[in-house]
């Protein structure tokens, strides 16, 4: 490993480079699920709950089954026989275990809820039998708000559990209940952020294909964990892990939906063994939006107890998540992670925090791009409520509040420890870069010409690349490492592969960059294998900012395994005592001697050629071959952080509100491929601009879904997103591999902030302060009314 | 989100169209564009037995200016209509509208006619028809031909006056006249979206600089668009001055009777009438004195 980690050293990460995948992908030549026919495949259709809470009274499936083309329709005692239980019950203290079956068998929790299953030999074929089948409900009281669900009388959405509140955990440190109660001021402050989907252009949908002969199962689905996947497939089909692979294709974006196992998939796999034929299924636009997974639906509510400088000295945080009616994830895991990094850059030694998770009859929750998305929009948010009732400017009570660059490693009062980032930095040169000097007057100016102009700033603290360490501590099972392999095969083909998964990212084009530096060769002779079970090696998949680092990261590590090998077959082969001197560059084997980098004759095919077809000139002792595995476990917790800044005007009559201008100062660390890097923080960004201020899963009163079609929920499209200036002012992190950090989800973070306390800051003559969720324009006018 | 089953027609001439509808009344659904109806075909809000695909009826494609009346056959498409150079230069407010509608892909396959037949409350056509007074030409089996104002060919939120066995073949605008000024500013979350309010308006003045005719329209506040009659009339005479259009946008946002969604209240409605007329008559004023 480079210990150094010095930028400088690295002569292909950081390069940037055409993405490798798009040549496919822009010619029309990918290969997506929908790409793959299998002889003799038959479609599945769901028939979906239209109630949001009701017992099951009668199913008929009698008229249906006689439908044309129907193969079977299977209810919920059927798949009871082939499938197990999830029992989703990790010890985390103050966590309810639940239990799920894969049909519900005598209620449905949400409207869109599963009932049974059409097996045709077309899928609209399967959507008339659909029709047909009679369902008997006996409506139930749903209960579609958290704080509803919390109350003494609640519906209850899961009986098992004798409470709505899924999950509590706090946590406090030794003073703080002192400090609250002695505080001459205490500011409070809250945020909620609105129910979201992720929307990935392609929904799910896969393909089981059961072979009766070897009893082997292929899944080909869009997945982002296929080894993880694959796991909880097997064990809930009740096969052996050999017997399933899990093949990816091209996958047209995830964005967390495609983590776990959900029910359908598990459903199909389960109809392709029993029936053994090939079945597939393409959820449909509708039922991904009304029922794949939703995220989101954050309230929060800060106490921060303030000296008349606006220095913090206490900070309480109180947070409560919808999660909707199932949980496929610990249903703790998303909101504690906001808890434990709440306090990010700031330096808040006496802190505690109340986390309740919720159920309720709507879609259910999981993780989607920055899980914890609102915390900086919750700590820098907080700070400008701090700022305006003191009367003092934002950015004072932020730099008076700020650790030192100099103070990290930091532990926060939760133990989370940040290292390598700099947030005073960040902070002061974008404010530079934005001339904040002169926007207050300039702001002054317009508002005596009507015109409200406001600037919002928020500084982000990425926890990325979570490490097994960190899973450990926080009581999640599973783990942080990552596995990887390179080969360089006899004709000198490189070929590396990783258990990660692309669902659009690019990791062909980064990890063939990883490879490069690792091994001395050419990115654009690395081939990269991903997705397939039977040729990536065990890894923990794709999520949490853990790409690069862990992804990338232990290619490198594998590619760096490699070239010490082959540099060791050269020195024998070169007639040298050691290879103290010798490197691999662009394939070719090179000598450093006389101050000189020399090449020598020796190529990476040569030295491949001799591992496998001559071993008898290796050096004593050595294995034939050329091809090392590598596993990594990154450290417990790799920080990246930034400073986004957001200059907007808002229309004070009709609640328009235009960004004028965009910037983000970034230190993401080293990286591998710098396009691809602008591509992630231009697209986090995107995302959490449209998810503050367009985006909205809406349910009525009694639970009825209101926006499950894409005309109905509002997500921006490039015609409202603003230029984004992107600076960088990247510090490697010490410890990784490259010196890389995560860094996909910090724009999400930092835009839902800076965006919602730009509007704060234009409308601070009329008293409003953005404190939901999205910043509509008819939410601003029912703001603006009120104030008047 | 497949259709139900159906059979597919594909008549190659007017007749045969009508025919076929005749044969099969109820049961049977024209399409044109397919852009609002395959979307509900596959919500299954639709499930006609019959389609009836009139893409290949030739006569009705098309775009002709005569004696001051700007012809459009219904199959034209809204590109070819944001394209047309004779629309620009007849009918402007027609280019500018067509801009508005949806994206490219939709332009280049959704249809005047369809989108007059659907009669969807936001958008763009049924909104200018009702403005402009446009005459729709309706042919039926017998051969025979009635033509209708646009107020009364659109009844309601989706509903028209059209019968099952009837083609709608031709819209007809009059021609703006030289030194109409016009404006059409709808109100959208985003590029390409059905409105939410939409303002229409087109201002003629006389010698004297006085107001010679408006036309005011306001979208997205009833089933149907409205004219504003009184206020249209009530304008004549009148000096086009801010004073003027502060009145105007004054009365106009008390019209209608709207509802409230997610996307907008009663009020915000009304609050954007008002913005959304002062501009539309600030933009139509300008356009008198281009000349
Ligand atoms: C994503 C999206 C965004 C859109 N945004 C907008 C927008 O912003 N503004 C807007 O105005 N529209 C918008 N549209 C709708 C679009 O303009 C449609 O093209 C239009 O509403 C219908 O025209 P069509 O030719 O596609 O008709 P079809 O969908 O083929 O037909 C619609 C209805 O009219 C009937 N019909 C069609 N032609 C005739 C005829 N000649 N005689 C009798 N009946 C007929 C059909 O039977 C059917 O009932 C959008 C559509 C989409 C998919």
């Amino acid at each position: 490993m480079n210990q150094t980690n010095d930028k400088t050293a690295f002569l292909n990460a950081g390069k940037t480079l055409l993405r490798k995948e798009d040549r496919r992908l822009l010619t029309g030549h990918g290969r997506f699920t929908d790409d793959i026919h299998v002889v003799g495949e038959l479609h599945a259709c769901f028939v979906r709950s239209t109630y949001p809470h009701a017992k099951i009274s009668a199913l008929n499936t009698a008229e249906a089954s006689a439908a044309p083309g129907v193969i079977t329709i299977v209810t919920a005692e059927d798949l009871s026989e082939w499938t197990t239980t999830l029992r989703l019950a990790p010890p985390i203290e103050g966590l309810l275990p639940i239990e799920m079956t894969a049909l519900p068998k005598d209620k449905v929790r949400f409207y869109g809820d599963l009932i049974a299953c059409v097996i045709a030999t077309d899928r609209y074929l399967a959507e008339d039998a659909a029709e047909l089948v009679i369902v008997e409900y006996e409506p139930l009281e749903a209960v579609t708000g958290m704080f509803a669900a919390m109350e003494e009388d609640a519906p209850l959405v899961d009986e098992e559990l004798g409470s709505n509140m899924i999950s509590h955990q706090s946590f406090e440190t030794k003073s703080i209940q002192k400090i609250m109660k002695a505080a001459d001021r205490i500011v409070e402050s809250t945020f909620a952020t609105a129910r979201q989907t992720h929307l990935p252009i392609e929904t799910r949908g896969c393909i089981a294909e059961w072979d009766e002969g070897s009893q082997h199962l292929t899944m080909h689905i869009g997945n982002q964990a296929p080894h993880p996947f694959r796991s909880v497939l097997a064990g809930r089909l009740k096969l052996r892990e050999s017997q399933v692979t899990i093949v990816v294709p091209d996958v047209g974006g995830g964005f967390g939906q495609k983590i776990a196992l959900y029910r359908e998939e598990l459903i199909v796999a389960a109809l392709a063994r029993h029936l053994k034929r090939p079945v597939r299924w393409r959820e449909d636009r509708m039922e991904n939006m009304l029922a794949s997974s939703h995220a989101r639906e954050d309230f929060a509510r800060t106490r921060a107890a303030v000296d008349s400088n606006g220095r913090i000295i206490g900070l309480m945080l109180e947070l409560i998540e919808d999660f909707g009616a199932y949980c496929f994830y610990p249903a703790n895991y998303l909101a504690r992670v906001v808890a434990m990094i709440l306090t990010g850059p700031y330096d808040i030694g006496e802190y505690a925090y109340d986390v309740k998770v919720v159920l309720t009859n709507k879609c259910g929750n999981g993780p989607m791009r920055a899980p914890m998305a609102i915390t900086s929009w919750i700590m820098d948010g907080t700070i400008d409520n701090i700022a305006r009732e003191l009367e003092l400017d934002p950015v004072q009570v932020r730099r008076l509040n700020m650790l030192a660059d100099s103070a990290y490693p930091h532990t926060m009062a939760t133990g989370e420890t940040m290292e390598d980032i700099n947030p005073g930095t960040a902070l002061e040169k974008g404010l530079e870069s934005i001339d904040y000097k002169n926007f207050r007057k300039r702001q002054l100016d317009d508002r005596t010409r009507g015109v409200y102009r406001g600037i919002g700033i928020c500084s982000v603290v990425e926890s990325t690349t979570y490490g097994s360490k960190f899973y450990k501590a926080a009581g999640i099972p599973g783990s942080g490492h990552e596995c990887a392999w390179v080969k360089v095969d006899p004709s000198g083909e490189v070929r590396a592969s990783a258990g990660v998964m692309s669902t659009g990212q690019g990791y062909e084009t980064a990890f063939s960059q990883a490879v490069a530096e690792g091994l001395g060769v050419d990115p654009k002779d690395v081939a990269i294998k991903l997705g397939n079970t039977d040729v990536a090696p065990y890894g923990m998949g794709s999520r949490g900012a853990r790409g690069a680092t862990a992804g990338g990261g232990t290619v490198y590590l594998a590619a760096a395994a490699v070239r010490e090998k082959a540099l060791a077959i050269a020195a024998k082969l070169l007639g040298l005592n050691s290879a103290d001197h010798l490197s691999i560059q662009e394939g070719r084997v090179c000598w450093f001697f006389d101050g000189k980098i020399q090449e020598t004759e020796l190529t990476l095919s040569d030295i491949a050629r001799t591992a496998y077809l001559d071993p008898t000139s290796l050096p004593d002792g050595m294995e034939p071959g050329l091809e090392v595995t590598k596993a990594y476990d990154p450290p417990p917790m790799t920080y990246s952080n930034s400073c986004h800044f957001c200059e907007v005007v808002v229309e004070v009559n009709s609640g328009i509100v235009k960004i004028e201008r965009y910037l983000v100062v970034e230190n993401c660390g080293n990286v591998l491929s710098t396009q691809i890097v602008e591509g992630q923080q231009l697209g986090a960004i995107s995302m959490g601009l449209s998810g503050s201020m367009f985006e909205h899963m809406i349910y009525d009163e009694s639970g009825y879904n209101q926006t499950g079609l894409l005309s109905e929920y509002m997500m921006a499209t490039a015609s409202e997103l603003p230029e984004i200036e992107i600076i960088s002012v990247a510090t490697p992190n010490r410890r990784t591999p490259i010196g890389l950090k995560g860094m996909a989800e910090g724009g999400v973070m930092g835009s839902i902030g800076a965006v919602s306390n730009a509007v704060s800051d234009a409308l601070a003559p009329f008293s409003v302060v953005i404190d939901s969720h999205p910043i509509s324009p008819l939410s601003l006018r029912q703001k603006l009314r009120k104030s008047h | 989100m497949k259709p139900s089953p159906f059979t597919y027609h594909d008549p190659h001439s007017l007749d045969e169209a009508l025919a076929l509808l005749n044969q099969y009344g109820e049961e049977a659904r024209i399409i044109a564009g397919g852009q609002s109806l395959v979307a509900m075909m596959n919500l299954r809000l639709a499930q006609p037995d019959h389609l009836i695909d009139i893409n290949n009826i030739p006569v009705l494609n098309g775009i002709e200016c005569q004696d001051r009346l700007l012809q459009i056959g219904a199959l034209t498409s809204h590109q070819d209509i944001l394209q047309s150079e004779l629309v620009r230069q007849s009918c402007p407010i027609l280019t500018n509208a067509a801009a508005h509608i949806g994206h490219y892909a939709i332009r280049q396959r959704g249809t005047i006619g369809g989108s007059l037949s659907h009669a969807d409350p936001a958008a763009e056509w049924p909104m200018i028809a009702i403005l402009l007074d446009g005459e729709m030409e309706i042919a039926q089996l017998s051969g025979e031909k009635r033509t209708l104002g646009a107020r009364d060919f659109i009844q309601s939120i989706y509903t028209t006056d059209l019968a099952p066995e009837e083609i709608l073949t031709k819209i007809s605008f009059p021609c703006l006249e030289e030194n109409e000024g016009w404006a059409f500013k709808p109100f959208a979350r985003r590029r390409g979206d059905y409105f939410i309010v939409a303002v229409a308006a087109c201002l003629t003045l006389d010698q004297s600089g006085r107001i010679k005719r408006l036309r005011l329209c306001l979208g997205g506040m009833e089933a149907t668009a409205i004219r504003l009659d009184e206020i249209e009339q009530g304008s004549i005479a009148h000096l086009p001055d801010e004073n003027w259009i502060r009145e105007v946008a004054k009365a106009a946002c008390n019209e209608g009777n709207p509802v409230d969604d997610h996307n907008a209240d009663v009020e915000y409605r009304r609050e954007l009438v008002e913005i959304l007329v002062t501009d539309a008559l600030q933009d139509a004023f300008k356009g008198t004195q281009r000349g």
